[in-house]
């Protein structure tokens, strides 16, 4: 169970990337890959503890899954999979198959409210 | 509302941690391990065997992390080399700053092998790069086989997978060539190797392996 540990490092990448300038996040786009070993449910549940108690509570935690993929070393396919399950060989050439991907686990996007500035309050 | 890309590893400041590390081990040429495995697989043990077949040839250290007792540090300072013990508290897993801070004060600075054995675990510690050469997956036969295909991030990562305990096999139902099976369909150009610490077998072929490793290292490769 790191996923607390990774809400943290996500809240801290979010903040450090908007600024000064913001006072409360808004919306937050994560890419998790199948491999990273993060579970996207866990991951929302600790994202709700971490942000608790604190200006971006509330903020909404979108995640991306990013499956791996398996690709034939000899026809070059990316071998149709269902998530969870792997396959032994290709399924049209019967080659062994290697596996891509699946290890991202990166802060896309975000959305944030600005913090008023002296300026905006202006007449 | 404003929208910004940011684009960034969420683990960023781990890896440039792991990073800085990986530096420094390749301006050493320290060849550095990173084991992980389920708690009870016998990584201790493996290590013990390691150190016993190593000790005389080269400068050895270890880094152990548990969430309480010094009792695996201790197991191998009586062989006669420094280990330092991370007690996590808690924490399942090894982060690369964590290791940064003990290096020195363990006197594990000067070394040709860093052993270090991960928090008993098959998920966490598999997201936090230590600035190793490689990692390790020890799996025992006491264990399932269907291990590799629940855990397929670490079995992914691990450049060498361990089937420990196998002078166990003949007494459990593990199905050997089905976790041979699975671990190359999830890292096919890993290497499989069947240990006994306790009588020995594949000790040599696992020590090899990293003998080569580091020669590699030491030949700037």
């Amino acid at each position: 169970m790191h996923e607390l540990g990774v809400a943290s490092e996500v809240l801290r990448v979010c903040r450090a990337s908007a600024g000064s300038g913001c006072a409360r996040l808004e919306r937050v786009t994560l890419a998790v890959g199948e491999l990273s070993a993060v579970e996207p449910d866990l991951l929302r549940f600790a994202w709700e503890a971490a942000t608790a108690g604190s200006p971006d509570a509330g903020a909404v935690l979108e995640i991306e899954w990013r499956p791996a993929r398996q690709v034939c070393e000899a026809c070059g396919d990316i071998a149709e999979r269902a998530t969870g399950s792997w396959l032994r060989l290709c399924p049209r050439c019967e080659r062994p198959l290697r596996v891509e991907g699946g290890q991202e686990l990166d802060v896309l996007h975000l959305s944030y409210e600005e913090r008023e500035t002296p300026a905006d309050r202006l007449p | 509302m404003t929208e910004l890309d940011v684009r960034q590893r969420v683990l960023a400041a781990n890896e440039a941690a792991a990073a800085a590390l990986r530096e420094r081990f390749r301006a050493r040429r320290t060849l550095v391990v990173n084991l992980i495995s389920s708690p009870g697989s016998g990584k201790t043990t493996l290590l013990e065997a390691t150190v016993a077949h190593l000790k005389d040839r080269f400068r050895l250290g270890a880094i152990e992390g548990d969430i309480a007792t010094e009792r695996d540090a201790e197991r191998l300072r009586r062989l006669g080399i420094p280990a330092h013990q991370i007690l996590t508290g808690g924490s399942c897993h090894l982060d690369a700053r964590q290791v940064a801070a003990v290096i020195d004060p363990a006197g594990l600075g000067d070394l040709d092998l860093l052993l270090v054995e991960n928090v008993g675990n098959l998920i966490c510690p598999t997201s936090y790069d230590l600035g190793e050469d490689f990692k390790v997956v020890v799996l025992s036969v006491t264990e399932g086989e269907d291990k590799p295909f629940k855990y397929p991030a670490i079995f992914a990562r691990a450049e060498v997978c361990v089937v420990s305990k196998m002078d166990l096999l003949p007494h459990v139902p593990f199905k050997l060539d089905e976790v041979r099976g699975q671990v190359r369909t999830l890292r096919p150009d890993g290497t499989l190797l069947e240990v006994s610490a306790t009588t020995g077998a594949g000790i040599g072929a696992w020590c090899d392996l990293l003998t080569a490793r580091l020669a590699a290292k030491r030949a700037g490769a």
